[in-house]
């Protein structure tokens, strides 16, 4: 029998752990939502986040807002260019889904060897040490990682949907993402809010792979397996909705804490691609009970509006 | 001489895999990148059966062959009712599982892979007995993709790609020819495995990860996606160019990232550059 602490320690330590993925996923997931892109591009996003970050705070011991300073613009600017160089090249030329999958998953790889030739292909982590101070509350270890992780996932994920609910541009991006020829006519530039997506994504990517890389080895062709869990996340969560996908990587991380309970840690990546496989062929629109309702067909009996004209 | 015959063996096998890839995606309009799975199936059957079972090559590579096929009509038939890009990423997570398990299993040799397929053939002509091997192998899938695609069958399969509502309005079992045509491209990738594990005589799961999904698909895509020259061109060139990088003398840990670093390049030049592929149509719109 498990005691109930150590179920207790699990709950927590997998909550802490699903600040990165939630982070992670939420970029992914709005990217498909806003450009209608599978954008595994976002694994060498990270790349250059994370060495970026790396090379400043860890090599040259940089100040944090420094570091991270030049991580964010790093990545925005990347971002920034994949979007005018690449995405919206082959937009305009109406290349297909698989050109696509193919440019973003060949970028990835590109930021992944030119990564290797620089930093090699050990482990690094952005500070020397991954060691957080912890204390004990109830019974549970509390890191100072874990606060912090949280935290910022916390006031991201407010910010997120404070920025897209209250701003014109985060507006502009659901009006796009709902329907972007349509957004166009009414004079919503589609372009900028690509780009504004591209960036907002680059910016939840930087904080995630922050998270990871204070925690853990971080290697040049370690980002697409994160991307990989940032897909399943999108997928359980149903396309189009950003916040379900985030709850789905919470849900993500918590069964694979809870899974070292009764799988060998060795298994644990095949649990995640089964899930992502069954998830595909039993959910393709997410899971049901997640899904925004419909609007129901009126009663029997009850009568029409009909349009009356003036 | 050791050092061409074994990039003419690789031309010969990338051939195979692009066209079988080809007959998939171009020709029958599935969205797949699981192709290098079934290569390593066939490739891990034929090695397995070589070294622990004594079984001749010809038997273990037919066996890959099988193995390759009932392995891809488990996905068929499990998949094939989604399409678009939920089945791209259906097949992913197909592929990264399976390859996790061949990582995984202590049979397989787990990440180490398998180091003693027995030497099927020895002496100073090995290479080019492989050379001739695998080109006339080559040779025989793409002829038979070519000539099923000129087919009564091909066109069948070309309707289907094209629009499949009025393919099934004419009476024809859509689930039915996607899952032949599933297992005649997979069983050429079962094939190409099984060549490619004898002549290695090495095979781990890293030779199979999902960077040689991408190197494939961007055979067939820039060779130019359904055309029957194309996938030959796309590994042709893509084979080849990179190896240029060997007469460099770079140190051992910088080849293999060079070489990436020129694959990618040259991947990404030709998206843009020339987005109907090297033998495909000019113009926009390439890769579906």
């Amino acid at each position: 029998m498990i005691e109930p602490i150590i179920l207790l320690q699990i709950l927590w330590s997998g909550i802490a752990m699903s600040s990165y993925y939630v982070l992670l996923t939420l970029a992914f997931a709005l990217t498909l939502k806003v450009e209608k892109l599978w954008n595994f591009a976002q694994a060498g996003l990270m790349g250059v986040a994370f060495y970026t970050m790396f090379f400043t705070l860890n090599a040259m011991a940089m100040p944090i807002w420094l570091g991270l300073l030049l991580g964010v613009t790093a990545t925005v600017a990347v971002s920034v260019l994949l979007e005018y160089f690449g995405f919206a090249v082959l937009r305009r030329r109406n290349s297909g889904g698989l050109t696509f999958f193919i440019f973003t998953l060949v970028f990835s790889q590109f930021v992944a060897y030119v990564l290797t030739i620089l930093f090699g292909t050990e482990p690094e982590t952005i500070y020397p040490s991954v060691m957080s101070p912890v204390r004990i509350i109830g019974g549970v270890a509390v890191s100072n990682w874990d606060l912090i992780a949280i935290s910022t996932m916390a006031v991201l994920l407010v910010a997120l949907s404070l920025a897209l609910r209250f701003t014109r541009d985060g507006q502009f991006m659901i009006a796009v993402a709902d329907n972007a020829k349509l957004a166009e006519i009414y004079g919503i530039s589609a372009t900028r809010a690509y780009m504004l997506s591209g960036a907002i994504a680059a910016v939840l990517l930087t904080a995630g792979i922050y998270l990871y890389g204070t925690r853990g080895g971080v290697t040049p062709d370690l980002p697409l397996g994160l991307v990989l869990t940032a897909v399943i996340g999108t997928l359980m969560g149903g396309l189009g909705r950003v916040f379900a996908a985030g709850l789905a990587a919470v849900l993500l991380a918590l069964l694979q804490s809870f899974s070292i309970l009764v799988i060998p840690s060795k298994w644990q990546a095949l649990l995640l691609y089964g899930v992502l496989f069954g998830t595909l062929i039993l959910f393709p629109r997410g899971i049901p009970s997640w899904r925004v309702p419909r609007i129901r067909a009126p009663e029997p009996g009850v009568e029409p509006v009909t349009e009356t004209g003036g | 001489m050791e050092f061409i015959a074994g990039t003419v063996v690789m031309i010969g096998i990338f051939v195979i895999l692009a066209s079988s890839y080809n007959l998939i995606i171009g020709y029958g309009g599935l969205n797949t990148v699981a192709h290098p799975i079934f290569f390593a199936l066939g490739a891990y059957t034929a090695a397995l059966l070589g070294a622990h079972a004594g079984l001749p090559p010809i038997l273990g590579v037919i066996a890959g062959i099988a193995v390759a096929v009932i392995a891809a009509v488990v996905l068929a038939v499990t998949t094939l009712r989604i399409s678009g890009d939920y089945l791209l990423i259906a097949s992913l997570g197909f592929q990264l599982g399976l390859l996790q398990l061949v990582n995984n299993f202590e049979f397989t040799g787990g990440p180490s892979g398998v180091s003693d397929i027995p030497l099927t053939l020895a002496g100073p002509n090995r290479g080019l007995i492989y050379v001739a091997i695998t080109l006339a192998s080559a040779v025989v899938v793409v002829w038979a993709i070519w000539r099923t695609m000129n087919s009564p069958f091909g066109r069948v399969v070309r309707a289907m790609r094209d629009d499949e509502l009025a393919c099934a309005a004419l009476g024809r079992s859509l689930i039915s020819i996607k899952i032949l045509i599933f297992s005649m491209g997979c069983g050429a990738a079962g094939l190409a495995g099984g060549i490619y594990a004898y002549y290695f005589q090495y095979i781990s799961p890293e030779q199979f990860q999902v960077a040689q999904s991408a190197q494939i698909l961007t055979m067939v895509v820039l060779g130019g996606i359904g055309t029957t020259l194309g996938p030959i061109v796309g590994a042709l060139v893509l084979v080849a160019l990179p190896q240029a990088i060997n007469f460099l003398h770079l140190p051992s840990s910088m080849v293999g990232p060079v070489q990436g670093i020129i694959f990618t390049s040259l991947v990404i030049s030709f998206l843009f550059l020339r987005p109907g592929g090297l033998v495909g149509k000019t113009g926009s719109g390439a890769a579906h």
